[in-house]
């Protein structure tokens, strides 16, 4: 099933389902190693080391490369030639002409694209993994607020339906002659039309929303069921505190490094 | 006067970025001043045939004329002139402060005069029975007004050609009658009518031919006593006939009544009246 304005991918590994938890804990403790690791091989290594063989046992490996591609290839690329060629002072390495990149720039930037690459990709191999609803479940029962879940995913959910009705008013006033192309003031006197609807209609939703809500017990009190059961283990819960562990020793130590 | 306009379909094929093909061939053509109800269950493309009509969508393959216009070549504002399209959904486009202001933001797109925008506004009102509210605010109309103002303001463009989407969903028996005097008058006038409809009932009253359209296909295209006799083919694109026209079979009567008078003469005869 494809879920809106979400990454999740649906392709099930056949192996026993990570709790949504352990893959929010990894993707925090890869984000934080991101910004704290101070060499640049380790951002590569962990890349390689630990989210694409995770991408690889959920059968996104493919997908994520691509993504990963997309998102970070031309942030490196401006990065590489920017720094490479703008560095003050740096070893030429390789010179054309008037210009030449420096060592130190180089580096600057492969270190630079490695916290890059690990941020972006931590978070999209857990939206492909993850569905968003059952995310939210989880951290339901861990104490999130339920209104909080439900912000959430209705946001997830609204994108795609606003982009629908926006599309179907465009029809609307295209059909009572609305010239939507042309000049700016044209545009801009073609706004007022389609905004109204929307806005209006929106908010019209918005009540309907809640009182379905409301005739479905959302703002009752207590405790409420799930039909939705989430797998979790003592082996996961070990994993979790031991990334928390080294999450929390990996900021210590860098701090004191950096106090020092 | 406003003299119909024909429109020509020529074998069109029609795929959804999404890969779904909605019409799969689909030629045909409407004379000038003719009414044509279109019916099928959900999802047999009839939304998706009658939206090339006014170029809002353009066909993958083939191609349509609206009079002599090829809608590939015109934008959807453009073709606007010829094709007047009365949307389901009014909350889907109502946005003016007044009804007379709802109304006249057609005519005025379309560069009409002022006596023009004056004249046709007014006239559309009176038609959908809504020239009392004309200094209203649009939503304080109820939903199924809105739906009437919508109509107006599509009627308002005196387009020669007249789409109508659904046009008695949720609406109560005098609004459907008055929604029918509309069809007829339009007819009379002989401009081109064309609706999407589930109401068998008003299809059969009201338009003289009918065409059943089932994945993105038509089934059969006729005049309505004929198509609407087709319990098979009605059958297969699921729609029930009218109420009349099962009223009649069961009766065993031999005449296909499409309004309650032309039953009442076929009954009486069945009778020996």
């Amino acid at each position: 099933m494809t879920i809106p304005f979400s990454l999740y991918a649906g392709r099930e590994s056949g192996l026993h389902p990570v709790h949504p938890l352990t893959r929010l804990t990894i993707a925090g403790f890869v984000l934080i190693a991101a910004l704290l690791i101070p060499w640049t091989l380790g951002t590569y290594a962990l890349f390689a080391g630990l989210l694409l063989p995770l991408a690889a046992w959920r059968r996104v490996a493919g997908l994520l490369l691509r993504a990963v591609f997309r998102f970070v290839f031309p942030f490196a690329l401006s990065l590489f030639l920017i720094q490479g060629l703008f560095w003050t002072g740096g070893t030429p390495v390789v010179s054309l002409g008037p210009l030449s990149l420096k060592a130190e720039g180089l580096a600057f930037a492969a270190a630079m694209s490695g916290r890059i690459l690990l941020i972006v990709s931590s978070f999209l191999l857990l939206a492909m993994t993850t569905r968003p609803d059952a995310l939210m479940l989880a951290l339901v029962q861990k104490g999130l607020p339920d209104q909080i879940a439900y912000i959430v995913l209705t946001t997830m959910q609204i994108v795609p339906r606003f982009q629908a009705k926006a599309n179907t008013i465009l029809d609307a006033q295209r059909s009572r002659g609305l010239e939507t192309e042309g000049s700016l003031l044209r545009r801009i006197r073609g706004l007022l039309p389609l905004a109204i609807p929307l806005v209006l209609g929106s908010i019209v939703d918005i009540e309907e929303r809640a009182i379905a809500l409301e005739a479905r017990a959302f703002s009752r009190q207590g405790e409420k069921t799930s039909l939705v059961d989430l797998p979790d283990s003592t082996f996961q819960r070990a994993f979790r505190w031991m990334l928390l562990g080294l999450t929390v020793a990996l900021t210590v130590a860098r701090l004191v490094s950096v106090l020092r | 006067m406003i003299d119909g306009l024909s429109i020509a379909v020529e074998d069109i094929r029609f795929t959804y970025p999404g890969g779904v093909e909605a019409i799969q061939g689909v030629t045909l053509s409407v004379s000038p001043g003719e009414a044509v109800a279109i019916v099928g269950e959900n999802g047999a493309g009839k939304t998706t045939l009658v939206r090339q009509f006014n170029g809002l969508l353009k066909p993958t393959s083939g191609r349509v004329l609206v009079g002599e216009w090829d809608t590939r070549e015109h934008s959807v504002a453009t073709l606007a002139r010829r094709v007047g399209y009365a949307f389901q959904n009014p909350d889907e486009q109502l946005f003016e402060r007044t009804v007379r202001a709802e109304v006249a933001f057609g005519p005025k797109n379309l560069g009409f005069s002022s006596e023009d925008i004056l004249a046709s506004v007014h006239e559309a009102l009176e038609r959908v029975g809504l020239a009392d509210a004309a200094d209203q605010h649009p939503y304080d109309l109820p939903l199924s007004q809105r739906r009437l103002l919508a109509l107006a303001a599509t009627l308002a463009m005196q387009t020669p050609i007249v789409i109508l989407d659904e046009p008695t969903t949720g609406q109560d028996a005098p609004s459907v009658a008055r929604i029918g005097g509309i069809v007829d008058s339009l007819r009379q006038e002989g401009r081109t009518v064309i609706t999407i409809t589930h109401d068998l009932d008003f299809c059969a009253e009201h338009f003289p031919r009918v065409m059943v359209m089932a994945s993105g296909r038509v089934l059969v295209d006729g005049p309505a006593r004929e198509v609407l006799a087709q319990s098979d083919t009605l059958a297969e694109a699921e729609v029930d006939p009218p109420q009349l026209v099962r009223l009649a079979r069961s009766l065993k009567l031999t005449n296909m009544p499409l309004t309650p008078e032309e039953f009442v003469t076929a009954w009486q005869r069945s009778r020996g009246e």
